[in-house]
């Protein structure tokens, strides 16, 4: 990669950062639009993505960015009240903002659908509220002003003099630090048109970095038909009042083409304030105001300022993995026979105190990818409201949990998960409308839950709804009819619900663009078994329905049961462990063709041993004088047997080599601490061997 | 431009070629004309347009261009623009 492609690369990394910390701010501020604070806070960011996108030449990105930091300008600087239709507009221009990155990106031609005409929204706000260019600041706005001169009998030249001073009074009264006023004289000669020159050209780039810009035409020269030449340039002169950040040089770049005769460039002192003589008593009470100011509550977005560095994932990953080295070697150390046989007390010390300092910096380098859910959980706030819009349904959401941690890898793999699960929720958990609700007993307006925390050292994010709940005979008829199951199973609550992610399954009545196709969930659980997570679904009817997502903490580490087997060591994944235990004999059967089966709680669960599934010679003893370590996978629940359960411990993975890597019912590799290599199991591809043998 | 009977509506956003085809249009047709409308929405692209009507003006000064009598246009490309016809 080049210089400029890496400079690019961090450009588009930061503008994305920027466009989907923008789309939550944008939600924030409709919540709450007199948090000047916060709109501070956006426009700062659209600010920045307006310089980025122009230096990297997304110029369609730059202008759109452009006219609407021009807006955001305008309120956050007069701190008038946002009107409803206007926050609207400011939610769809994030929205254009992220089309037109991806047109940029993509290099496409063609713009988003709405871009023109949230555009033209943009520049009709600004110019309904600013004085930039359609504004016009003057009072003789709309009038015409020969009307009133010429009745005295003055000049064109005197009409546009009065006209010019009123002009440069209004915009005096306008100027702010860092804008600059001009008047701009242009005297063009008669074949400026045939010259490619036109006044119109050069008022519209006046125009195009200006806050106001009012010109006045002397079309005195323009003759009858008769002596009049179209091609030829009538206009005697104009006169243009220039209000603009602009230096003078960079004004004259836009004429450098004409004769110095033809344009005149002048600047215009910003009027003087009068001092008044109580400005002492003026002070005090400004003084005073801003001591209240002071006294304000800090805006829900204001964030101290900290020092951060963006730091590459990889470089984080192999410092990941040079800590679950020296954890290795530190295991080793603490663990091996010969340096524990040493009666030294100092040696000992060392060793506790680089067990003490090695778990230290264990956890603070977990601690560098864990990242809070708080900015995935804030753009749920938008699919909510964007749903609710669609589909016309009243939804109040509830966030709980926002700071709960986890894996930075893990998050970025959740937003289309919660997505789906979030529209689901409001197209089809919650009832059709508010009139429905209410005749149920329930409040108008439905609520969504969002919520995400630890629980036996996994996260949990669950999202629930406040509707109809899942109707279990729907779900089970559906699922005869696809073919799914056959209707002779004798099938658990849990494992009903479950039958909704099965691909192509979807009990909605009607398909709308949101959900009822049935191409979600499924999706949606195949991307959380990705993350080595799991999904649980629980609903009662009339009540309601939560759909929890259960992950591990990260993806670097694994807590596993230690098992062994036949001599070797291996890691079952503590989050799939239901439950491990001897059998009796009593309940271990044998079925010709069929394996071997342990009956609990009134259901068959077929025995994996261990010794088969990966050819270990070893005798072969009975399931009872082994243990059963019950899983829950995919297919249903299996036993594992082994040998012995040596304990639980989390260990760092290991990716394997090419020839492991192809053995799919191994996920990974782990190096314990005394140095012994265990393979991490992939229960869901564990199959018990089609006939018993043993018994 | 639409042309019909005696009202010719013609669009403000005429590049110079437009103007001169234009121009060749109604000079013929001046006598005729009794008013000259803008459409909505079109902003000038060119100074040349304004001059032409205010030409077209001076020629037969019972032409009726309610645009050109308001003295004043806006854009959010260039801004409020005057114009002193002194007629």
């Amino acid at each position: 990669m080049t210089k400029q492609e890496q400079v690019k690369a961090i450009f588009i990394e930061e503008a994305g950062e920027i466009i989907e910390k923008l789309d939550i701010d944008i939600l924030r501020f409709e919540e709450n639009s007199s948090d000047f604070d916060l709109l501070n806070e956006i426009f700062r960011g659209v600010h920045t993505l307006k310089g980025n996108a122009n230096a990297f030449g997304f110029t369609r990105l730059g202008e759109f960015v452009h006219h609407f930091e021009d807006v955001l300008d305008h309120y956050r600087s007069t701190k008038e009240d946002v009107e409803e239709h206007h926050l609207e507009l400011f939610v769809g221009s994030v929205d254009i903002i992220k089309e037109v990155m991806t047109c940029e990106l993509d290099v496409l031609p063609e713009l988003p659908d709405g871009y023109a005409e949230c555009l033209e929204k943009i520049k009709v706000l600004i110019a309904s509220k600013k004085n930039i260019p359609i504004l016009v600041v003057v009072e003789t706005s709309g009038e015409p002003l020969h009307d009133l001169a010429s009745e005295f009998g003055f000049s064109c030249l005197e009409q546009i003099e009065a006209g010019v001073a009123k002009s440069i009074h209004s915009h005096q009264a306008l100027q702010e630090e860092g804008m600059n006023l001009y008047r701009i004289d242009l005297t063009l000669e008669s074949d400026s048109y045939k010259r490619g020159f036109d006044h119109i050209l050069f008022l519209n780039l006046l125009g195009e970095k200006a806050k106001s810009l009012e010109s006045f035409f002397d079309m005195e020269n323009v003759k009858t038909l008769d002596q009049f030449a179209g091609d030829e340039n009538a206009i005697k002169r104009v006169c243009a009042i220039l209000l603009t950040p602009q230096t003078q040089e960079e004004i004259a770049e836009n004429f450098e083409f004409l004769c110095d005769h033809e344009y005149a460039i002048m600047v215009v002192e910003p009027a003087i304030t009068p001092i008044v003589e109580d400005i002492p008593v003026i002070l005090v009470e400004k003084t005073q105001k801003l001591e209240k100011g002071v006294s304000k509550a800090p805006s829900e977005s204001t964030t101290a300022s900290k020092s951060t560095i963006r730091i590459d994932t990889l470089k984080l990953d192999e410092l990941f993995d040079s800590v679950g080295e020296l954890v290795i070697a530190q295991n080793f150390i603490a663990q091996n026979e010969e340096i524990r046989s040493i009666e030294d007390e100092s040696i000992c010390r060392a060793i506790e105190t680089l067990s003490k300092i090695t778990k230290k910096i264990q956890d603070r380098v977990m601690s560098l990818r864990m990242v809070a859910i708080r900015d995935t959980f804030d753009k749920m706030k938008r699919v909510v409201r964007d749903t609710s819009k669609k589909t016309g349904k009243e939804v109040h959401l509830v966030v709980q949990g926002e700071e709960t941690e986890i894996d930075k890898t893990m998050i970025d793999s959740l937003s289309d998960p919660l997505i789906h699960i979030i529209r689901n929720a409001i197209d089809h958990g919650l009832e059709s409308d508010s009139a429905e609700r209410i005749r149920l007993g329930k409040s108008a307006e439905g609520t969504v839950t969002l919520r995400a925390f630890h629980k036996s050292g996994s996260i949990v994010i669950s999202v629930s709804d406040d509707g109809r709940g899942i109707n279990k005979e729907k779900v089970l008829q559906k699922a005869i009819e696809r073919g799914v199951i056959t209707g002779d199973e004798n099938l658990t609550d849990s494992q009903i619900f479950g039958l909704i992610m099965q691909p192509g399954f979807s009990t909605a009545d009607t398909i709308s663009d949101l959900s009822g196709r049935g191409v979600g969930l499924d999706v949606v659980k195949t991307s959380i078994e990705k993350l080595r997570g799991k999904i649980e679904i629980d609903s009662k009817e009339g009540e309601g329905t939560t759909l929890s997502m259960i992950l591990p903490l990260t993806l670097a580490i694994i807590d596993g049961m230690l098992v062994q087997s036949a001599g070797e060591i291996y890691i079952i994944p503590t989050l799939s462990v239901v439950e491990s235990f001897r059998p009796e004999r009593e309940i271990v059967h044998a079925l010709k063709g069929q394996g071997e089966f342990v009956s609990m709680r009134g259901q068959h669960i077929p025995v994996v041993r261990l010794s088969d599934v990966f050819e270990l010679s070893s005798q072969r003893i009975a399931p009872w004088e082994g243990i059963l370590v019950c899983v829950e996978t995919e297919e249903g629940r299996i036993a594992i047997m082994v040998d012995e359960l040596i304990g639980r411990q989390q260990v760092v993975i290991k990716p394997l080599g090419k020839s492991l890597a192809r053995l799919k019912e191994i996920t990974g590799g782990a190096i314990l601490g005394s140095g012994d290599i265990a393979l991490i199991l992939n229960v869901d591809e564990l199959r018990p061997l089609s006939e018993a043998s043993h018994v | 431009m639409q042309f019909d009977g005696d009202l010719l509506t013609i669009g403000l956003d005429m590049s110079m070629e437009e103007i001169r085809a234009f121009e060749q249009f109604v000079r013929p047709r001046l006598e005729y004309l009794e008013t000259i409308e803008i459409e909505e929405g079109t902003h000038l692209r060119s100074s040349a347009l304004l001059a032409l009507l205010v030409s077209l003006k001076r020629t037969r000064p019972e032409l009726k261009i309610p645009f050109l009598h308001q003295g004043v246009t806006t854009s959010s490309a260039y801004g409020t623009l005057h114009w002193m016809c002194h007629d």
